[in-house]
């Protein structure tokens, strides 16, 4: 038996990933099943899909906690969450990102492989959706599926819930991957992630009423208020750039951002006149603010 | 001088780092609700986005007290936390429920019927994205005719839902409570001089307000709040306010846009044949029609009792 662990974002088909690696190692005759984390998930937001693979039939329904195999579809969860934890020794991680294996320190005991699945995406499908190249990634670094295989998942899931024609462009893209894969040479990298507090006090910890208790607690701050610590501005794709020279404090986009992340301030070359400013921390690059200004101050870039 | 934009404080009493999709309309809704409505207010929400996105364990938005029990019972348990405030002799404390369209068209409704039938001395706000979202886009009474969701799928046969959106916002004034108002988060004046006027009245006050939501509606994340303008000049949306049940619409279009302008813009009607369009077109003129009778009607009533 193999077990898979994905990690991805909300929106980026980790789940559909999931589910053409079950196909690919059930047309190479084994038994698979693939399904989601179940909880609800925000697009942007960190989720989870499974794989598991056996020769036998499969009676086992948890989640996967000790994966035989990690597949990250997005190199900005790194930080975020801990990937790699319950990896086997020796199990495998493969990465989506520019840097090489080397780079990054997700254990010693694993080995890595990275890929820019975004770019090869970007190459062959014209969108940066990593879901299908990862796979060939996947199939290169592990050879735990063979890429026949791989590309029969792919037509068999794809194909059939995004037609044919572009399940066959996401073959050459997880092909593409296939051959780009990087895998580690030379001694992985200790794990950095273990080195930040984790989440500590249990549900049975808290005081009673613990929701309306604020605390500081090593690992962070707890009650009210204390989404604050939940940066979201990892979810940006797009970053609004202001020109407060243009903004004549409307407050338009002070009042629609749902995140709540833009103030008023004093403008800078200007004393008298308020601005906005913009915390990064939190912006989630919607372009509502952009889109409502009146005076066009703020414009969307990459 | 009734309440605007620039009156509203700068400090964020639903704050971010909440996890709603980026351009979620409801988290624009509700962060400014809270503007108006101040500290001295305690919260309910039952299952839904907001809960999700506003709390999970150990991190929460809110920063005044806030309390979840279950999905259909937004109006009783609001009203239970209303008489236990009473009973401890905070009476200015307002309560508020903030439930999804699904938690008050659907499986809220009788809690709501029954808290309005006795005028319990709640807010009720009801944030309509027009599906169940949080599991993940299922069609509910408040969805509207034609719309794509994931149990009113569009294929050959079935082209979306085929059933016309309830009208909650009628059925809550037909229940004779102080104040029912639908407000949109396209219009920010409209919606913070409600909410103060809700927030300064006593007994049952409901309102209904337009929240895109840019996953289930398939649109871009940007144009939230544009299609929110584009319901209301359509006349997809009205928007009234009903004080004692003297009804008033506070925003009349000049002209009104096609529903095609509306719907063009959101991939959960692309599907849509010329043939429902007109069904739909037909459906928001009689709609329109209605609205403005009843209006006429209610105010006259009123003028007559006097
Ligand atoms: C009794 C019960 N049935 C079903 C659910 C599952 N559930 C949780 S949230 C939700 C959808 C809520 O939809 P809506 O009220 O429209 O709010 P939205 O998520 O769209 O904001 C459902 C069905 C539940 N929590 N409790
Ligand atoms: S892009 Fe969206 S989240 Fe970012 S500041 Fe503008 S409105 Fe807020
Ligand atoms: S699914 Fe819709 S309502 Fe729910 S958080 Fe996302 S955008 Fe908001
Ligand atoms: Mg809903």
């Amino acid at each position: 038996m193999f077990e898979v662990r994905f990690h991805g974002r909300g929106g980026q088909g980790a789940v559909m990933a999931a589910q053409a690696l079950a196909s690919a190692a059930f047309s190479e005759g084994n038994y698979a099943v693939a399904f989601p984390y179940f909880g609800a998930e925000r697009r942007g937001a960190p989720v989870l899909a499974f794989t598991r693979v056996d020769s036998k039939k499969i009676y086992r329904k948890t989640q996967v906690y000790e994966p035989d195999f990690v597949v990250v579809l997005d190199d900005s969860l790194l930080e975020m969450v801990d990937v790699t934890e319950g990896l086997k020794d020796g199990g495998v991680v493969v990465v989506n990102t520019r840097k090489k294996p080397e780079e990054l320190a997700l254990g010693e005991n694993i080995k890595v492989a990275t890929v820019d699945a975004t770019g090869v995406a970007l190459e062959v499908l014209g969108q940066p959706i990593t879901n299908s190249s990862i796979l060939g990634a996947f199939a290169k670094a592990t050879g735990a599926v063979s890429m026949d295989a791989i590309e029969k998942g792919i037509m068999d899931i794809f194909g059939n819930k995004i037609g044919m024609k572009i399940a066959e462009k996401n073959c050459r893209a997880a092909k593409a991957a296939y051959d780009r894969t990087i895998s580690a040479d030379g001694r992985p990298r200790e794990k950095e992630f273990e080195k930040k507090p984790k989440w500590l006090p249990d549900v049975k910890e808290l005081p009673i009423g613990g929701a309306g208790v604020k605390m500081e607690t090593n690992a962070g701050m707890i009650g009210p208020g204390s989404f604050l610590e939940n940066k979201t501005g990892g979810w940006r794709t797009f970053m609004p750039i202001v020109e407060n020279d243009k903004c004549v404090a409307c407050q338009l986009c002070w009042y629609f951002c749902p995140e709540g992340c833009i103030t008023m301030v004093p403008y800078d070359n200007n004393r008298f006149k308020k601005g906005i400013a913009i915390d990064l921390d939190y912006c989630k690059g919607c372009g509502i603010c952009a889109h409502e200004c009146p005076t066009h101050a703020i414009e969307m870039k990459r | 001088m009734s309440i605007g934009i620039k009156d509203l404080p700068e400090e964020n009493l639903f704050t971010a780092g909440h996890t709603a999709c980026a351009g979620c309309g409801a988290a624009i809704v509700v962060r400014n609700i809270m503007k108006v409505l101040g500290e001295n207010t305690v919260i309910y929400t039952p299952a839904n986005c907001l809960l999700v996105f506003g709390a999970t364990y150990p991190h929460i938005a809110w920063k005044v007290p806030y309390h979840h029990v279950a999905f259909e019972n937004t109006a009783a348990c609001a009203t239970g936390m209303k008489r236990a405030l009473n009973t401890l002799g905070k009476e200015d404390t307002t309560v508020v429920g903030f439930a999804g369209d699904g938690g008050t068209a659907d499986i809220g409704m009788q809690a709501l019927s029954a808290a309005a039938e006795r005028n319990e001395d709640i807010i009720y706000v009801m944030y309509d994205n027009e599906a169940y979202m949080n599991t993940g886009i299922q069609r509910s009474g408040s969805t509207p005719y034609g719309a794509w969701t994931t149990t009113t799928p569009a294929g050959k046969v079935i082209k979306g839902k085929e059933l016309f959106k309830k009208d909650v916002a009628q059925i809550i004034l037909a229940h004779n409570v102080p104040y029912v108002a639908t407000a949109s988060v396209g219009y920010p004046q409209d919606m913070l001089k409600k909410v103060e006027k809700a927030k300064n009245m006593k007994g049952f006050r409901f309102l209904q307000i337009y929240s895109s939501c840019p996953t289930g509606w398939r649109h871009p994340t940007d144009i939230t709040v544009e299609i929110a303008n584009k319901a209301v000049e359509s006349g997809m949306w009205t928007l009234f306010e009903a004080v004692d049940g003297r009804m008033e619409i506070t925003h009349r279009p000049k002209e009104r846009i096609p529903v095609q302008d509306y719907l063009k813009l959101q991939g959960r009607f692309r599907h849509m044949s010329e043939e429902q369009i007109r069904i739909l077109q037909n459906w928001v003129d009689k709609k329109w029609d209605r609205d403005s009778r009843l209006e006429k009607a209610l105010k006259m009533l009123d003028e007559s009792t006097d």
